[in-house]
């Protein structure tokens, strides 16, 4: 699931990186606001736990063998944020030192795995307060929205796949999230035997956003899926509406279709257009940086 | 493991071992984006970001083939792709995938080849990268080997008991996977004990603190340069 660079067109790993590195940075502010200094090596430690994890192997019948992968179980260990923050560190940390997954594509794997995978887990485990069926359900939706994700992003970006093989990979994703749902029922269920009260049960305030936030991750997963299935449909709906016009002149922008227009050589208009994008990422993450800093500063 | 030679090789002294990271970061994402943006690959142009990297490897005084073995990482999976768009009757996408992956995986590997990881992360936060963020990835790696280690002796012991890992029971394996968390779990708060008795406040203290030189500019228009000119000829 691990997306490496050189796979994702430049719209959807601009479009990925322009929506997670914000996103990670409020969460950052958002998880650093809720917890004590101590936390941090917690955090840490928590992620290396999870690395450390992958390691045991679990037996998934006919002499195969499955790892967890554990954005699910971290949520449930650590709340989405926190959560969403030690997997952006183990996703980082396996595209720098084991080339698993690139640096341009980090924003997709973050926004599948940390950030949409967190959350679409958290959501059942908020709405059955933490039961096993709620566990079960966490490792099932996590695993199977960052995988509907990443393969809907191949998709979108051209990378060739005939029809059998979306069949074989949906197929094997719906397994392996089967695996994760046991995993982490599994995990979890022996962690509070050995903890008690380990696992970070939603408190009542939190509750509303965690669920809007989780059902609108699971409703953009299964619509990417659909959109970069028949990609025609959502042009032939707005043909339809009679919104061509209006869609394109809304979407026409110096860097519409990922060129720099104002620049006639193509190579040099697309390059620019990926710098610009980086460019915006920074300036809209330094942003949301700022912003939080002066609420924190009036709030104090 | 992978990690620990690129440690290994980070430590050199060399011209791009010396550099500012936030140099280096920067350096590394100009060519990632020429590279993701080579669409069509223009092969004579690969080449070029090629022996252009390969340069690189020497004039850092890195092991070559080392170096390039070590970004082969990501092979296994584009040749999957490979062999699909070959299926589909478009084995130029397939070559163009491998191709961009390669390199791309050539450039991560450079980048953390010449720069420790704590310089990684003071270049990251230089770049204003959430320092929250950076302490746990910190933490992560300190304790990565530890807990690996941990897990590795756990799951040998294990198949020592029961012959081979893969008849573990399920229960079982998750039972390894709570005891490893309990571990973690006490280690962690040893950690913070041990850090708060040292006076850890939050903030991590940095041994090095890195000042931008003209040397790190022209290092960053000595990559750059070249590689946006050839991203320009590619059309």
């Amino acid at each position: 699931m691990h997306i490496p660079d050189g796979y994702l067109s430049t719209p959807v790993w601009v479009a990925t990186d322009v929506v997670a590195a914000p996103t990670v940075f409020w969460l950052a502010r958002r998880a650093q606001s809720k917890f004590d200094h101590h936390r941090v090596p917690l955090m840490g430690v928590m992620g290396a736990f999870v690395f450390a994890a992958q390691m045991l192997n679990f037996p998934a019948g006919n002499g195969t063998s499955s790892h967890l992968v554990g954005g699910a179980l971290l949520g449930c260990l650590m709340g989405p944020a926190a959560a969403s923050i030690v997997m952006t560190a183990i996703l980082a940390t396996q595209a720098l030192l084991f080339q698993d997954g690139g640096l341009l594509a980090l924003g997709a794997n973050v926004f599948n795995m940390a950030i949409a995978g967190v959350f679409a887990g958290y959501l059942p485990f908020a709405l059955l307060k933490g039961s096993r069926t709620g566990l079960f359900l966490a490792g099932f939706c996590s695993l199977m929205t960052a995988a509907l994700l990443a393969l809907s992003e191949l998709l979108v970006s051209g990378v060739a796949m005939p029809p059998a093989m979306i069949t074989v990979s949906l197929a094997w994703f719906a397994v392996s999230a089967l695996i994760e749902g046991a995993l982490t029922m599994a995990v979890a269920t022996a962690l509070e035997r050995i903890q008690p009260g380990c696992l970070r049960r939603p408190q009542s305030g939190s509750r509303a956003w965690v669920v809007v936030a989780a059902a609108a991750t699971l409703l953009a997963s299964f619509g990417w899926l659909l959109a970069s299935a028949k990609p025609d449909g959502l042009q032939s709906l707005a043909l339809r509406a009679g919104l061509t016009g209006r869609v394109s002149s809304l979407l026409s922008s110096p860097l519409g279709e990922y060129q720099a227009s104002f620049i006639a050589n193509p190579a040099l208009s697309r390059t620019v257009a990926g710098m610009a994008g980086l460019v915006v990422i920074y300036v809209l993450c330094t942003a949301v940086s700022r912003a939080w800093a002066a609420t924190r500063r009036e709030g104090a | 493991m992978r990690h620990a030679r690129l440690e290994l090789w980070s430590r050199g002294t060399s011209f791009a071992h010396r550099r500012h990271p936030a140099a280096k970061i920067t350096a590394a994402l100009i060519v990632l984006v020429s590279i993701a943006t080579l669409r069509p690959v223009h092969w004579r142009v690969a080449l070029a970001y090629f022996v252009f990297l390969t340069a690189m490897t020497a004039s850092a005084r890195l092991p070559i083939l080392r170096v390039h073995l070590a970004a082969t990482a990501v092979l296994p999976f584009a040749l999957v792709f490979a062999v699909l768009s070959l299926a589909a009757g478009t084995p130029e996408r397939g070559l163009a995938i491998i191709a961009r992956a390669w390199l791309s995986a050539l450039t991560t590997v450079l980048l953390m080849a010449t720069t420790t990881q704590p310089d990684l992360l003071a270049g990251l936060e230089s770049l204003h990268a959430p320092r929250f963020l950076l302490q746990v990835m910190q933490f992560l790696y300190r304790y990565l080997l530890v807990l690996v280690e941990e897990a590795g002796a756990m799951r040998d012991a294990a198949a020592s008991r029961a012959g081979t890992v893969g008849v573990l029971e399920f229960r079982r394996a998750a039972g390894a996977a709570g005891v490893l968390f309990g571990r973690a779990w006490t280690r962690a708060n040893a950690i913070h004990q041990a850090m708060a008795a040292r006076g850890f406040t939050g903030q991590i203290p940095r041994f090095r603190v890195f000042r931008f030189h003209p040397a790190d500019l022209a290092f960053l228009v000595a990559v750059a340069g070249p590689v946006v000119a050839l991203r320009f000829i590619a059309g």
